[in-house]
C-alpha cells in the first residue's frame, strides 16, 4: 500500500479557531501564548540584559518599526527600497524642533512623527500611480536627493548635522517607550490588516484594478498606507535622534533601506509579526558578528542567501504552520 | 503512444486526478471533456510536466504539497518524474489554457522564442505553415502580441506549440473565451494539421459541442474520474453527455 504525508490542522486549533470551544487552560494557553510571549519577552530583556546589549536592543526595535513600515506598504502593493526617506525626515523634524525651539522629546516625538508620515506622503503623492519597480526606484532615489539637498544648501548644520539634542530622561524611559510603541504597532496593525480596511489594502496588492471596480479610490487608500508606514518610519528616526543625540547626513543611509527589507524577507513578509522576528534575529547576528572584522559582511551575506534558499517563505510562517498543523503517514486508497 | 495507468494526483490533502487511466494511440485526436474542476488543467499538466516544477515551487516555499502516483508510459518509456524540458525534447509539447503568449513581443518573436530549439529554416517553415494554418494571423505579423484580441491570441499560442515540432501536441482547453465561430475555426485547424502533418493530438475542453464530432475517441471526467469513454460519434449519442453538456 502507498503511503502519503497527510498535513492536517491540530485538533486543539480548530476547537480555538473555528468553534471556539475552549476546554481546558491548555487549550486557553495555545491561544494565548503567542499573544503574551513578545509581551513577556519585550518586558523581560531590558532588565537581563547588560548596558551593551542595552543599545542594540534600542536598535532592534528601531529595525523592526522600519520592517514593519516596509511590510504595510509592502502589502498594499507598493515595494519601497527607502525606508530611510521615512527614518531620515522623521530623525530631521525631532532635531530640528528640539535644536530651534527647544522643545521637549515628549513634545518632538509625536510631533515629528505626525509632519514626517504627512511629508513622506507629500513627497511620494505624485508617484502612487507607479507600480512595481518604477515606485521603488523613486523612493530609493528621494534620499539619496535630500542627502545632497542638505549637503548643498547647509541647512540644518548642513554636513556637520546638528548635535547636542536633549536626551530621554533615562535609559529605561528610552527602552521601554519604544518596546511598547513596538507592541502597539505590531498588535494594532496587524489587527488593521485583518479587518475589512486592511482587506482593501491587500486587494489592492493582488489586483488593483478589481478594487477600483469596487468602486473604491485605490489611491487614496495607498495614500493613507503611506501615512501610516511614513508615521512608524519617522516615529523611530525621532527616537533615534533623541538617543544619539544627535542628526546629520547619515540618517538617509542605505542601511536603513535594506535592514528592515531583510528583516522582513527572513520573518517572512505579509504577517508584520515576521518582520519583528526578522528584527529579533538579523540585528543581534550583525552585533555578533563584529568579532569577524571584515568578513563580518561575508558571513552576514552567507547567512542570508542561505535563509532565502533554505526558507523562502520566512521563519514566522515556518513556525505558524508547524504550531496549527501536524503531519502524519496516510495510505493511499484506490 | 500515450499511456497513463491510475494516475492520482494530491493538492495537499485534495484529490485532483483520481486512478485516471487512458490511452492515446499514435495519429488520433483524442478529447478529455469535463466540466470545471473535473481536473482537466491538472491532468494536462501531469503529462507534459509541469507539475514536478510547481512541485518542486511549492515544496521550497513550503505551500501546497503536491504527490502524483500512478505512472505515465509515452512511446514505452516511463516519464511520470521526467523534467518538463526533456517531455519537450521527447516530443511532447503543450499549449496551456488562456493562451498565454508573451504579451511585450510581435507575433513573429512570439515564434521565435518559443521555436528556440529549432533551426532557423525549421521555424520558417513552421510560421508558413501556421500561417496558412490560421489566415488571420499572417497580417499580424509585426503586432504587439498583447494587443491581439482572445481568438488571435489562442491562434498564436497553438502556433507556438506547433513551431516545436510535437509529436504529441497537448491542448488545454483551446476554445476558452472564444466566440463559436472562432471555436470552429480553431477545431478546423487542429483536424487539419492532424490530417496534414500527422500530429497526435491530445486535447482537453469543456465545450463538448464543437469537439466531439471531430475527435476519434473521447474520454470524459468528473471530479478527477473517468466517466465515460467511447469515440466521439458515440458520445455525441449518450443521452448522459446530451443532458450534461448540450443541455438537451
Amino acid at each position: 500500500m502507498k503511503k502519503r504525508k497527510e498535513r492536517i490542522d491540530r485538533g486543539i486549533k480548530v476547537r480555538s479557531s473555528d468553534i471556539f470551544a475552549l476546554l481546558s487552560w491548555r487549550e486557553m494557553l495555545y491561544l494565548g501564548a503567542p499573544r503574551i510571549l513578545p509581551v513577556v519577552v519585550c518586558l523581560v530583556l531590558p532588565l537581563v540584559l547588560g548596558p551593551y546589549w542595552q543599545k542594540v536592543l534600542l536598535s532592534v526595535a528601531v529595525v523592526a518599526l522600519l520592517a514593519i513600515s516596509w511590510d504595510i506598504l509592502a502589502q498594499t502593493g507598493m515595494v519601497s527600497l527607502g525606508q530611510a526617506l521615512f527614518f531620515g525626515v522623521g530623525a530631521y523634524c525631532a532635531g530640528a524642533m528640539n535644536h530651534y525651539w527647544n522643545l521637549s522629546p515628549f513634545l518632538t516625538l509625536p510631533l515629528a512623527t505626525i509632519m514626517g508620515a504627512v511629508i513622506c506622503t507629500l513627497l511620494l503623492l505624485p508617484v502612487l500611480r507607479l507600480r512595481g519597480i518604477y515606485f521603488s526606484m523613486v523612493t530609493l532615489i528621494i534620499p539619496l536627493i535630500l542627502v545632497r539637498v542638505i549637503e548643498a544648501t547647509k541647512i540644518f548644520g548642513g554636513t556637520e548635522g546638528l548635535s547636542g539634542m536633549t536626551p530621554l530622561p533615562s535609559k529605561w524611559i528610552e527602552l521601554y517607550l519604544v518596546l511598547a510603541v513596538l507592541l502597539c504597532v505590531l498588535f494594532g496593525f496587524r489587527r488593521i490588516m485583518d479587518s475589512d480596511y486592511g482587506l482593501v489594502l491587500k486587494g489592492i496588492n493582488d489586483n488593483d484594478r478589481s478594487v477600483i471596480n469596487a468602486g473604491i479610490n485605490i489611491y487614496w487608500f495607498k495614500a493613507q498606507s503611506l501615512f501610516f508606514a511614513g508615521a512608524i518610519g519617522s516615529f523611530s528616526g525621532a527616537f533615534m535622534t533623541h538617543v544619539y543625540m544627535f542628526v546629520g547626513m547619515p540618517v538617509f543611509a542605505l542601511d536603513y533601506s535594506i535592514l528592515p527589507i531583510a528583516a522582513a524577507v527572513v520573518g517572512g513578509p505579509g504577517t508584520l509579526a515576521g518582520a519583528t522576528l526578522g528584527a529579533f534575529i538579523l540585528v543581534p547576528l550583525s552585533e555578533a558578528l563584529r568579532g569577524f572584522g571584515g568578513l563580518r559582511i561575508v558571513f552576514y551575506g552567507v547567512f542570508l542567501v542561505i535563509f532565502i534558499v533554505v526558507l523562502p517563505e520566512g521563519i514566522f510562517h515556518y513556525i505558524q504552520r508547524k504550531y496549527h498543523q501536524i503531519e502524519r503517514w496516510v495510505g493511499v486508497e484506490k | 503512444m500515450l499511456e497513463v495507468n491510475d494516475l492520482m494526483v494530491f493538492f495537499e490533502n485534495a484529490l485532483a486526478l483520481n486512478g485516471l487511466s487512458l490511452k492515446v494511440d499514435e495519429g488520433e485526436i483524442v478529447g478529455l471533456i469535463g466540466s470545471n474542476s473535473a481536473g482537466k488543467t491538472t491532468f494536462i499538466n501531469t503529462v507534459s510536466g509541469l507539475i514536478i516544477d510547481m512541485r518542486i515551487k511549492e515544496k521550497r516555499k513550503g505551500g501546497e504539497r503536491i504527490s502524483i502516483y500512478g505512472n505515465i508510459r509515452y512511446q514505452g518509456e516511463d516519464i511520470t518524474e521526467m523534467p518538463p524540458n526533456e517531455r519537450v525534447s521527447k516530443g511532447i509539447v503543450v499549449s496551456r489554457e488562456r493562451h498565454p503568449v508573451f504579451q511585450e513581443s510581435s507575433v513573429v518573436e512570439n515564434f521565435k522564442i518559443a521555436g528556440y530549439l529549432r533551426t532557423k529554416a525549421e521555424i520558417k517553415e513552421t510560421m508558413d505553415f501556421v500561417f496558412t494554418l490560421f489566415p488571420p494571423l499572417s497580417k499580424l505579423k509585426t503586432r504587439k502580441a498583447g494587443f491581439l484580441s482572445g481568438g488571435e491570441q489562442q491562434m498564436l499560442a497553438i502556433g507556438m506549440a506547433l513551431v516545436v515540432r510535437p509529436k504529441l501536441l497537448l491542448l488545454d482547453e483551446p476554445l476558452l473565451g472564444l466566440s463559436p465561430m472562432m471555436q470552429k475555426a480553431v477545431m478546423d485547424a487542429i483536424v487539419s494539421l492532424n490530417k496534414e502533418s500527422g500530429i497526435t493530438v491530445l486535447l482537453s475542453e469543456q465545450f463538448a459541442r464543437p469537439v466531439l464530432p471531430v475527435v476519434d475517441r473521447a474520454y470524459v471526467v468528473e471530479n478527477g474520474m473517468l466517466s465515460l469513454s467511447g469515440t466521439g460519434a458515440a458520445l455525441m449519442n449518450n443521452p448522459e453527455i446530451k443532458a450534461a453538456y448540450f443541455g438537451v
